[in-house]
């Protein structure tokens, strides 16, 4: 087991396990988020087994991961927005799961992107990274007007709608 | 046995995701947990080396699979709020 082995199931075991649990419990409002946090680890994770196993075609597993998990998120805020509306997640806990894919993504990019050197390898690294960053903002941005829209609403028009 | 460490973490996540699967109750809930599943069972496939297979469970187990429940639950609880409707009616 070499160094970027190790870190990847560091990774697994304090990142993408709490991340996991937070997305399997809870109120919608927590799991939401907490599951487009568990997709940015998760594909980071990958990145660190590809070049831990030496094999630059396992990026392609990271590369269809950060495209997928944004939108599974996007995909449970369009039909759970009902419910992200009625309760809506606190502004500090999705700013602070936004500011952790923020930190991760460049934390595990930069030393990969330096062992592996400029190259066609290098070019894949940063556009996963640049998806990573464009999902874990864009789907911040769909839970927050999820939950603005459901204050413009107000609670009277959904409670009649539940009836 | 330091070697077989991440493989261990791996399957002890598909463990783990497998029964809280099974005993969640609520499917919008269970769906959550189920793409969980989909996510470490790739994880697995990985750390045994096998990226085209975990690419497939990627594509079924992240995105297809909860929206196929999610859909499921959505036209049903429609159909029951309609009918609830009409009998009032």
């Amino acid at each position: 087991m070499n160094g970027w082995i190790a870190a990847g199931a560091a990774l697994l075991a304090c990142g993408v396990a709490p991340a996991a649990g937070c997305a399997a419990t809870g109120p919608v409002r927590r799991r939401v988020p907490a599951q487009n946090l568990t997709s940015t680890f998760l594909s980071l994770v990958f990145l660190l087994l590809a070049q831990g196993f030496h094999r630059t075609a396992y990026t392609d597993t990271a590369l269809v991961l950060s495209v997928l998990g944004p939108a599974g998120t996007l995909l449970y805020v369009r039909l759970l927005a009902d419910e992200l509306a009625d309760r809506p997640p606190r502004p500090r806990v999705l700013r602070t799961v936004t500011t952790l894919s923020y930190l991760a993504v460049p934390a595990v990019l930069l030393p990969l992107c330096f062992i592996t050197g400029p190259g066609r390898a290098m070019g894949k690294l940063l556009v996963i990274g640049a998806l990573l960053v464009c999902g874990s903002w864009s789907a911040a941005r769909a839970v927050t007007a999820a939950a603005t829209a459901g204050h413009t609403i107000g609670a009277p028009v959904e409670g009649t709608d539940d009836g | 046995m330091a070697d077989d460490l991440p493989l261990l973490l791996g399957l002890l996540l598909v463990a783990a995701a497998g029964t809280g699967t099974v005993l969640v109750r609520d499917p919008v809930r269970q769906s959550f947990v189920m793409s969980l599943f989909g996510l470490a069972l790739a994880t697995l496939f990985l750390l045994l080396q096998a990226p085209d297979v975990a690419l497939s469970q990627l594509a079924v187990g992240s995105a297809l699979t909860p929206l196929m429940v999610l859909l499921s639950v959505r036209k049903v609880r429609r159909r029951a709020r309609g009918e609830r409707r009409e009998e009032r009616e």
